[in-house]
C-alpha cells in the first residue's frame, strides 16, 4: 500500500459530499466507504473528518441528525441538503474539468 | 432558505456551547468504539485494538477547537473571555486605569459636546417638507448690502420667475399684546397665504390660511404660536375662534402653529398678508419701500439653487431698467434657508469642531504613550504567552480588549461630561442665535460619541499592540537588559507621540492666541459713543390715542422729563435707532445745492430722531456746532445735525453749518421741507464694532413726523439694571397698557454684539488649555521614562566624571529637541490652518507673527519645565547604585 494522499480540503469536502449522496452516513461510515471506494489511497483522519463536517453543516450543504447505528449506539448522521446536492454537481464538473486538462497536459509527451 | 439554517446553527452553537460541545463529544467516541471494533475484527487484541485506535485518532481536544473554529463562534468567545480579562487586568493597576479613563473621558466628551452644537445647528433636519428646496430671498443694493423686498417687486418676482413652484412674501411685524399679567409686545409674520403650505407646515389646531386673504381688506385673524397659545390661553383647546387683541385691535384666532414650528426670527403670531396691507397701503403699493420683508419660496424639483440664482438675476436687472429710480442697481440674494438660520455660525462651529477633534488626538496619544509603558512591562508575559502557543492575532486582540474597555469607561464619563457641558454652553449661548435649535444629547449625538469611542479604541489601542506582539519581542526572554532593539523602538514610538502632541497643542494655542487679539482688538475700537451705565429700552406706541403727532409728541416728552427726575438718572435721552442692534433706518436724502445724483445713487445715510440729551447721553462727541435743545420743538425751524462721515463727504471744503438738506426727492409730492444743519458729531458704530461707519444724520423727534416707536436711554452713576423697575413705573404712570422691551444695558449689547467671536474665543481658549496641560503631560511622561530606563547610563557616566551639569544637559536637551521639533512642525501646521479661520479674526493676520511667537515661547517654556523635574531627578542619581541595578 502506497503512502496515504493528504487530501486538500476542496476536495474532501466534495468527496464527503458525494458519499452521503446516496444515502445518509455517521462520521465513521463516511470515513471507511471513502477508503473502500478508493482502493485504502484516501484515508481521512479524524482530525481532518469531524472539522470538514462541522465546516460543511455550517454552510449548509449537509445537515445532520441523531440516530440508530446499526449496532444500537446513538450516532450522528449526515445527509445532503438540496443546496448541498446542487454544489455537488457544480464541484464534480469543475473537477472533471480540471482533471481532464491535467491529464492532457500530462500526457503529451 | 438556507441562510436561515445557516443562521440558525450559528446560534445554536453560540447559546448552547457546552450542549454542542458535548454532541460532539458523543460522536468522537461512537467513531472510536467503531474502530476498535474494527481492529478487534481484523485480529488485534481488544487491549490492542484501544491503543491503536486511540493513538490513530489524535488529540481529541484539537479536534474539538478546529470544529468550534468551523462554527465560528470562538470569536465572540473570546472576546468575552478578553473583556473579563481585561477588567482584571485594570482592576489591578487602578492609577493607570483612572489616569487613562478620566483622559479620555475629557477627548470624548469634549467632542460629543462639540458635536452636539454641530448636530443641532448645522445637520439637524429642518420641520418643514424637503427643507433642502426651500429658499430665502432678499434684494442688496451696492451701498448698503442686504435690503428687503418691497411689495411691488415681490409681486413681479412671483409672476416672471420659473425656477419656483411657490413663492411668499414675509413681513416681519410686532404687536402690544394686551397681556396676560403686563402688556407685552410680541412679534411675528405677515404672509402671504400659502407660506404654511409652502413650508408643508400644517396648523396644529384650527385651518390654514385662505388664498382670499391675501387682498386688502381681509378681517383681521392671525395664527398664534405653539407658545403664545400656552401662555395666552392657557392651551386651551377651545381658543380657536376666540379673539386676541393686538395693538388695541381685536384678531380672531384661526389656528394655532405646531410646537416644533421653527422660522429664523421669534414668531408668536402669523396673520396673512392682506390684513397687513389693510394698514399699510402705501407701502403695498410703493416699489420703493422696503420694510421689514424677505421671499421665501420653494424651488422646482430638478433646478438648482445656482440655476434659480442666475434667473433671479436677470429679472432683478429687468426690473432695475424698468424702475430706475426704485430700482436702481438692485439685486437679489438668493440663500437656501439653511444658511439662513445658520448665519454666521458656520465657521465658529466648524473651527470649534475640528479644534476638539485635535484634542481628541492628543488624548489618544497619550492614552497610547500610557499603552505603550504599560506594555513595555508585560513584554516578558507576552513572551511567555507566544513561547506557549498564543497566537500573535489572539494576543494583539486580547491588548486590544482592554482598550476597548477603557474607551467605553472613558466614553461612559464623557457623555456624563458632555450633558453637563452642554448644559454649560447653554447658559453661555444666547438664546437668539441658535434661532430655535436646542442643543441637547439626543440619539445622534449618542451614535457620534459610540463612534469616537471605537475610534479612539482604535487609535491608541492598535499601535501598543501590535508593538508588543512584534517578533522582536521575543529576543525579550533570551536577553534580559533594557536596551533590547524593541525597547528602543518603542521608546522612538514615545517620542514621536510626545513631539506630535506638542505641534497639535501648538496648532491650538495659535488659534486661540489670534482670537484673543482679534478680540482684543475689537473691543478696544472706539464705538463712538459710551456703553457703560446707560440702559436702553423700547417702547412702540400703538394704540388708537397715539394715532396723531401730538399725542405721541405728548407721551415722549412726560416720558422724558418723568425718568429725568428718578433719583440716580444722570441723563435720559430718546433715539429711534440704537446703536449695536439690528434696528435701522435708512432713507435717501438731498442736500440743497448739490448736483443731481443718478437714481439709486442718492446720499443714503441712517437718520435718527432723537430727544435733545442724546448725544450727551450716550456720550457722542460733538465736532461742530451745536446740539438740539428743547426750544428746537415743533414750532421752531427745521433743524439737524450729521456725522463727521457725511461731512467729509459732501462739505468736504465747506463749513455744513448753514447748509440745507431734506429727507426724499425734491419734486414728489409734498412741498420740500428743508432742514438746517446745525451741527457736526463723531460717527459712531453703528452696524457692529467690526462693520465700518457710514452716513448719519440727527433731527429732533418733535419736529416732521413724530415716531411711534422709540428707545429710551438713560444715564445713571449707579447700575442702570437698579432703575429699571422705576422706569416702567414711570411709563405706567403715564399709560399702563403701554408694553416695554428690549431692555439691556449698552454693555451689554456691546458683549453681544461680538457673542459669536467671544465665545468661539471661550471655548477655543478652554481647548488649547487642556490640549496644553495634556501635550506637557506627555512630554513629561516621555522624559520622566526615558530617565528611569537610562539611570543605568547615567550612573555610568556620572562613575565616569561627568557633572551635573552635563547630565541635566543631556535630559533638558532631549526635552528641548521633542519641544523644538512639535514646535517647528506645528508652526507650520497652525500656517495652513489659521487661514480658515480668517472671517473670525479682526484686523489681526491669519500668519500674525506676535502670536505665533508668543504661543511658540509659551509652549517652549512649559515644555521645558515639564523636563525639568526629571533633569533634576536625573542628576540625583547616585553612580553606586545605578551601576549596581541593571
Amino acid at each position: 500500500m502506497t503512502k496515504p494522499i493528504d487530501l486538500v480540503q476542496g476536495t474532501l469536502d466534495m468527496l464527503i459530499l458525494k458519499t452521503i449522496a446516496p444515502e445518509p452516513a455517521h462520521g465513521w461510515a463516511i470515513a471507511q466507504r471513502i477508503r473502500q471506494i478508493s482502493n485504502d489511497v484516501l484515508q481521512v483522519k479524524q482530525g481532518a473528518l469531524y472539522p470538514a463536517l462541522h465546516r460543511l453543516e455550517q454552510q449548509g450543504w449537509i445537515k445532520a441528525e441523531w440516530g440508530e447505528s446499526e449496532n444500537n449506539r446513538r450516532a450522528k448522521y449526515y445527509s445532503l441538503t438540496r443546496a448541498g446536492r446542487q454544489y455537488l454537481d457544480r464541484e464534480h464538473a469543475n473537477w472533471e474539468r480540471l482533471s481532464a486538462a491535467i491529464g492532457l497536459v500530462m500526457n503529451t509527451a | 432558505m438556507r441562510w436561515a439554517s445557516k443562521l440558525f446553527l450559528r446560534l445554536k452553537s453560540l447559546l448552547r456551547r457546552n450542549a454542542v460541545d458535548a454532541e460532539l463529544g458523543d460522536e468522537l467516541r461512537f467513531h472510536v468504539e467503531r474502530q476498535i471494533t474494527a481492529n478487534v475484527a481484523s485480529g488485534m487484541s481488544p487491549s490492542e485494538a484501544r491503543r491503536t485506535a486511540l493513538r490513530e485518532f489524535g488529540g481529541v481536544d484539537q479536534i474539538r477547537e478546529e470544529c468550534a473554529d468551523m462554527r465560528q463562534v470562538n470569536w465572540l468567545q473570546d472576546f468575552a473571555q478578553d473583556v473579563r480579562y481585561a477588567f482584571r487586568l485594570l482592576r489591578k493597576s487602578p492609577g493607570f486605569t483612572a489616569i487613562v479613563i478620566l483622559t479620555l473621558a475629557l477627548g470624548i466628551g469634549a467632542n460629543t459636546a462639540i458635536f452636539s452644537v454641530v448636530y443641532s445647528i448645522l445637520l439637524a433636519p429642518l420641520p418643514y417638507r424637503n427643507p433642502s428646496r426651500i429658499v430665502v430671498l432678499n434684494e442688496t443694493n451696492p451701498k448698503v448690502g442686504n435690503v428687503s423686498v418691497s411689495y411691488p417687486n415681490f409681486l413681479d418676482w412671483r409672476d416672471q420667475s420659473r425656477s419656483f413652484s411657490q413663492m411668499t412674501d414675509v413681513h416681519q411685524i410686532d404687536f402690544n399684546l394686551a397681556g396676560v399679567t403686563q402688556p407685552e409686545n410680541i412679534s411675528g409674520y405677515a404672509v402671504s397665504p400659502n407660506f404654511l403650505s409652502m413650508l408643508g407646515v400644517h396648523p396644529y389646531l384650527g385651518r390654514d390660511f385662505n388664498p382670499s386673504e391675501e387682498k386688502s381688506g381681509t378681517a383681521p385673524v392671525v395664527l398664534l404660536s405653539y407658545s403664545l397659545w400656552q401662555s395666552h390661553f392657557g392651551a386651551d383647546p377651545s381658543a380657536v375662534g376666540r379673539t386676541i387683541t393686538l395693538d388695541g385691535k381685536s384678531f380672531t384666532t384661526i389656528g394655532v402653529l405646531p410646537a416644533n414650528f421653527r422660522s429664523p426670527d421669534k414668531t408668536d403670531v402669523i396673520e396673512p398678508i392682506g390684513v397687513w396691507a389693510t394698514d399699510h397701503s402705501d407701502d403695498i403699493r410703493d416699489r420703493g419701500e422696503r420694510g421689514d420683508s424677505v421671499v421665501m419660496a420653494r424651488l422646482v424639483p430638478g433646478v438648482t439653487i445656482s440655476q434659480a440664482r442666475g434667473e433671479m438675476d436677470g429679472i432683478a436687472a429687468r426690473l432695475a431698467k424698468e424702475y430706475p429710480t426704485a430700482n436702481d442697481q438692485c439685486g437679489v440674494r438668493l440663500q437656501s434657508i439653511r444658511d439662513v438660520f445658520v448665519g454666521d455660525l458656520r465657521p465658529a462651529i466648524l473651527i470649534l469642531f475640528g479644534a476638539v477633534l485635535f484634542v481628541l488626538l492628543i488624548v489618544c496619544a497619550n492614552v497610547a504613550n500610557l499603552f505603550l509603558v504599560r506594555g513595555a512591562t508585560r513584554t516578558k508575559e507576552v513572551a511567555l504567552r507566544i513561547a506557549f502557543g498564543a497566537g500573535r492575532g489572539r494576543i494583539a486582540r486580547q491588548m486590544l480588549a482592554e482598550s476597548f474597555v477603557l474607551a467605553v469607561l472613558g466614553g461612559i464619563l464623557g457623555v456624563g461630561l458632555a450633558f453637563g457641558g452642554v448644559r454649560g454652553m447653554g447658559q453661555l449661548i444666547p438664546t437668539d442665535m441658535l434661532s430655535g435649535a436646542t442643543i441637547s444629547l439626543n440619539g445622534m449625538v449618542l451614535l457620534f460619541a459610540g463612534g469616537i469611542v471605537v475610534l479612539a479604541a482604535f487609535i491608541f489601542g492598535l499601535a501598543p499592540a501590535i508593538h508588543a506582539t512584534n517578533p522582536d519581542v521575543q529576543s525579550e526572554l533570551k536577553e534580559g537588559g533594557r536596551t533590547t532593539s524593541a525597547g528602543t523602538q518603542q521608546n522612538k514610538l514615545r517620542l514621536v507621540l510626545a513631539t506630535a502632541e506638542i505641534a497639535l497643542a501648538l496648532v491650538l494655542m495659535a488659534g486661540a492666541g489670534l482670537m484673543t487679539r482679534s478680540l482684543y482688538r475689537l473691543l478696544s475700537v472706539n464705538p463712538g459713543f459710551r456703553t457703560d451705565h446707560v440702559l436702553t429700552m423700547e417702547m412702540d406706541l400703538r394704540a388708537q390715542q397715539y394715532s396723531t403727532d401730538s399725542a405721541r409728541r405728548n407721551f415722549w416728552q412726560q416720558l422724558l422729563d418723568r425718568t429725568r427726575a428718578l433719583p440716580g438718572v444722570e441723563g435720559s435721552a430718546l433715539g429711534t435707532v440704537v446703536p449695536l442692534t439690528d434696528d435701522h433706518s435708512r432713507g435717501d436724502i438731498t442736500i440743497e445745492g448739490m448736483p443731481q445724483p443718478r437714481p439709486g445713487s442718492w446720499p443714503h445715510p441712517d437718520y435718527h430722531k432723537v430727544s435733545p440729551g442724546y448725544v450727551s447721553t450716550l456720550g457722542i462727541l460733538l465736532l461742530r456746532g451745536r446740539t438740539f435743545t428743547d426750544s428746537d420743538n415743533e414750532n421752531a425751524p427745521l433743524v439737524g445735525m450729521i456725522n463727521a462721515k457725511l461731512a467729509r463727504e459732501f462739505f468736504a471744503h465747506q463749513d455744513p453749518i448753514g447748509k440745507r438738506f431734506m429727507f426724499g426727492h425734491p419734486g414728489e409730492a409734498n412741498p420740500p421741507k428743508w432742514i438746517t444743519i446745525v451741527g457736526v458729531v463723531n460717527d459712531t458704530k453703528l452696524y457692529g464694532l467690526a462693520n465700518p461707519s457710514r452716513l448719519e444724520v440727527y433731527v429732533p423727534f418733535r419736529q416732521l413726523d413724530v415716531p411711534g416707536y422709540m428707545n429710551l436711554l438713560v444715564k445713571s452713576a449707579v447700575d442702570p439694571a437698579a432703575l429699571i423697575s422705576s422706569i416702567r413705573g414711570v411709563v405706567g404712570s403715564i399709560d399702563k397698557n403701554q408694553p416695554i422691551f428690549a431692555i439691556s444695558t449698552m454693555d451689554d449689547l456691546r458683549s453681544q454684539s461680538v457673542s459669536t467671536r467671544r465665545i468661539t474665543l471661550i471655548l477655543l481658549g478652554a481647548f488649547s488649555l487642556l490640549a496644553l496641560v495634556l501635550a506637557t503631560i506627555g512630554i513629561y511622561g516621555v522624559i520622566s521614562y526615558s530617565v528611569a530606563q537610562r539611570t543605568h547610563e547615567i550612573g555610568i557616566r556620572m562613575a565616569l566624571g561627568a557633572q551635573h551639569r552635563t547630565v541635566l544637559g543631556m535630559v533638558l536637551g532631549q526635552g528641548g529637541k521633542i519641544a523644538l521639533i512639535g514646535i517647528g512642525i506645528g508652526i507650520v501646521g497652525a500656517l495652513g490652518l489659521t487661514r480658515l479661520m480668517a472671517s473670525l479674526l479682526f484686523s489681526v493676520s491669519a500668519y500674525d507673527p506676535v502670536t505665533f511667537g508668543g504661543v511658540a515661547i509659551l509652549l517652549a517654556m512649559v515644555a521645558l519645565a515639564a523636563c525639568y523635574v526629571p533633569a533634576r531627578r536625573a542628576m540625583r542619581v547616585d553612580p553606586i547604585v545605578a551601576l549596581r541595578h541593571e
